[in-house]
C-alpha cells in the first residue's frame, strides 16, 4: 500500500463522471492502450493512488502520486460497427490521462 | 519410445510427434550454467531449488474456488468480498500484501471480484502482459497469455467466448476488464441451478479456474476434477493379462 | 566487468542506482545479439505456449537467491528494468529477464564472468551429447 505520507495530487473525478482518454505520445513507457486513446468514458470506481507508470518505470519515485480510476467503455465507442449496443469493457487509468467531458 | 505405424492415433506415442522446439538456444544453456554455479556456491541448495519448481507448477485456483463457494453460501462474506477483496481473501487463506513473489511480483496490487448477474457477465484479460490473480487462480493458463486471446478478446468478445463453448444472449451485457494498472481481477460467476442445498465443499469443485476468468459458466454437472482421457493400451502389457 | 568476483568493493550503503553496473559484458552481449529467443523459434515449430520450459527454472532460482539472502527480489527487479532500458531492451522476455538476472550477479560479484564462460561451455557440450 502506498505510504499514507505520499504527496498526492487531488482526484479530479469521482464515478459517473464522463471522462476523454488524453492522445498524448509514448515516452518510452506507458500503460495507456492505445485502443482507448481519444474515447470517451465512464468513471467507473476510484481505486487507490500511485505513481503514474511513466514515472515509474523511470524510477522517479519523489513524483506525486495520482488517484487511479476504472473507467468503463460502451464497445460501441471502442470499435467502429460494433455490433452488441450493451456490451462495455473496463480498465484503469491515472488521473493526469483523463480529462474531463463537459458538455 | 517405440514408434509404432498407427496413423490413426497420433496421441499414444505414434508418429507424429506434438510439436516442440529441438533447438537448444543460448538462453537455455545461460540459465541452467547460472543455476548450477549458484548450487555449486552454496547461493542455494538443489533441494531449495526444487521446491519452489514443484510449487510454482502445482499451485493452481483452489483459492479462488473457495472464496466463490463461501461467497455463494454466506451473503455477509459475499458483501465482504464485494466491498474490499483483497481483505476478504484473508478469509480463504490468501493474503496479496505477502504475494506468491513467484517470479515478478508487483510492489503493489488491488484485488477486486467481479460480481456476474443474470444481466451481465465479465471476462478477464491484460492487454499488455499477461497480469493475473495468481495469489487466487494460480498460474494463467497459456491461452490466457497467447496475442490470440489478449487482441481478440477485447475486440470480439462474443466471438472469442463461443469459441470456448460459451454462448450468451445479446441482452446479457459482456463486460470485458482489462487490468493494465495494479488491481487484478477475478469473476465470482452465478451460482448455477442444482446445487440447492449443497455443502461450500461441493460448491467449490464445480467452481472451475475458467469459470473465474469468465471464460465459462459453473455447472452443476462438471467438476474440476472430472473424467479425465483414458485411453485403453492398443497392446496391452502381457502381465496384465496374467494377472486376470 | 572487473568487481566479478570481488563483492567487498560493493557500498553496502550506495544505492541500487548508484550500484548498478552498465559495463557490457561479452558473453552475454553476444547472446543478445546472437542469441535465439523463445518467441522466435516457437512459432514456426507449431508450439504455442509463449514461455519456454526452462521459465519455471528461471524464476525458482530468482525466489531461491531471495530467500537465501543473496539477491533480494526488490533489488533484482529494480536492476532488471535499469539493465532493460540501457542495455538489453531489444531482447524480449523471459530472454531479457535472464540476462538482467546473470549481469546483476555478475556485478554483485555472486558469480564470476571467467567461470561462467567456463560453465556455459560445459552445459553446451552436455546437452549436444
Amino acid at each position: 500500500m502506498p505510504p499514507a505520507e505520499r504527496k498526492s495530487l487531488p482526484a479530479r473525478f469521482e464515478p459517473g463522471d464522463r471522462v476523454r482518454v488524453k492522445e498524448l505520445p509514448n515516452l518510452y513507457y506507458s500503460r495507456t492502450q492505445m485502443y482507448v486513446r481519444g474515447v470517451i468514458g465512464t468513471v467507473a470506481v476510484c481505486t487507490y493512488t500511485d505513481l503514474k507508470p511513466e514515472d515509474e518505470a523511470w524510477s522517479r519515485d519523489d513524483a506525486p502520486y495520482e488517484q487511479y480510476y476504472i473507467i468503463r467503455f460502451r464497445q460501441k465507442d471502442l470499435w467502429a460497427e460494433y455490433p452488441f449496443d450493451k456490451d462495455t469493457l473496463q480498465t484503469e487509468l491515472p488521473d493526469s490521462w483523463l480529462e474531463p467531458v463537459t458538455a | 519410445m517405440a514408434h509404432d505405424h498407427d496413423h490413426e492415433h497420433d496421441h499414444d506415442g505414434g508418429h507424429p510427434a506434438a510439436p516442440m522446439v529441438a533447438e537448444v538456444t543460448d538462453f537455455e544453456i545461460l540459465e541452467i550454467a547460472v543455476r548450477e554455479l549458484a548450487i555449486e556456491k552454496g547461493l542455494f541448495t538443489v533441494d531449495e531449488h526444487r521446491k519452489f519448481t514443484e510449487w510454482a507448477e502445482s499451485i493452481g485456483p483452489a483459492s479462488g474456488s473457495r472464496l466463490v463457494a463461501k461467497a455463494w453460501t454466506d451473503p455477509a462474506f459475499k458483501a465482504r468480498v464485494l466491498a474490499d477483496a483483497t481483505k476478504a481473501s484473508l478469509e480463504v487463506g490468501i493474503d496479496w500484501s505477502q504475494p506468491t513473489g513467484f517470479g515478478t511480483p508487483s510492489d503493489y496490487t488491488e484485488f477486486r471480484v467481479l460480481e456476474d448477474t443474470p444481466t451481465l457477465h465479465h471476462v478477464i484479460v491484460c492487454t499488455l502482459c499477461s497480469c493475473y490473480p495468481r495469489p487466487m487462480l494460480g498460474h494463467s493458463p497459456y491461452w490466457y497469455r497467447s496475442p490470440n486471446y489478449r487482441r481478440r478478446i477485447v475486440r470480439w468478445p462474443r466471438q472469442v467466448l463461443a469459441e470456448f463453448g460459451l454462448i450468451l444472449p445479446p441482452e446479457i451485457e459482456i463486460r470485458v476488464e482489462d487490468s493494465n494498472q495494479k488491481c487484478r481481477f477475478m469473476v465470482l460467476p452465478l451460482r448455477p441451478a442444482g446445487t440447492e442445498g449443497w455443502t461450500e465443499q461441493q460448491l467449490a469443485e464445480i467452481v472451475t479456474r475458467d469459470c473465474m476468468i469468465g471464460v465459462a459458466l459453473p455447472r452443476a454437472d462438471r467438476k474440476a476434477d472430472d473424467v479425465r482421457p483414458v485411453h485403453a493400451a492398443l497392446r496391452p502389457v502381457p502381465h496384465e493379462e496374467a494377472g486376470r | 566487468m572487473s568487481s566479478a568476483g570481488n563483492p567487498s568493493e560493493a557500498d553496502p550503503k550506495a544505492t541500487e542506482a548508484q550500484r548498478q553496473d552498465f559495463r557490457r559484458v561479452a558473453l552475454l552481449d553476444a547472446m543478445r545479439r546472437e542469441g535465439r529467443a523463445w518467441a522466435d523459434i516457437a512459432p514456426p515449430c507449431g508450439v504455442a505456449d509463449p514461455e519456454p520450459p526452462w521459465k519455471t527454472c528461471l524464476d525458482a532460482t530468482c525466489e531461491c537467491l531471495d530467500a537465501g539472502g543473496a539477491l533480494p527480489s526488490l533489488d533484482r527487479r529494480l536492476a532488471e528494468d535499469a539493465l532493460a532500458e540501457a542495455m538489453y531492451g531489444d531482447v524480449p522476455n523471459p530472454e531479457r529477464q535472464l540476462l538482467a538476472l546473470v549481469h546483476t550477479m555478475l556485478s554483485r560479484g555472486l558469480i564470476g564472468e571467467a567461470e561462467l564462460a567456463r560453465r556455459v561451455g560445459i552445459v553446451r557440450s552436455r546437452l549436444a551429447a
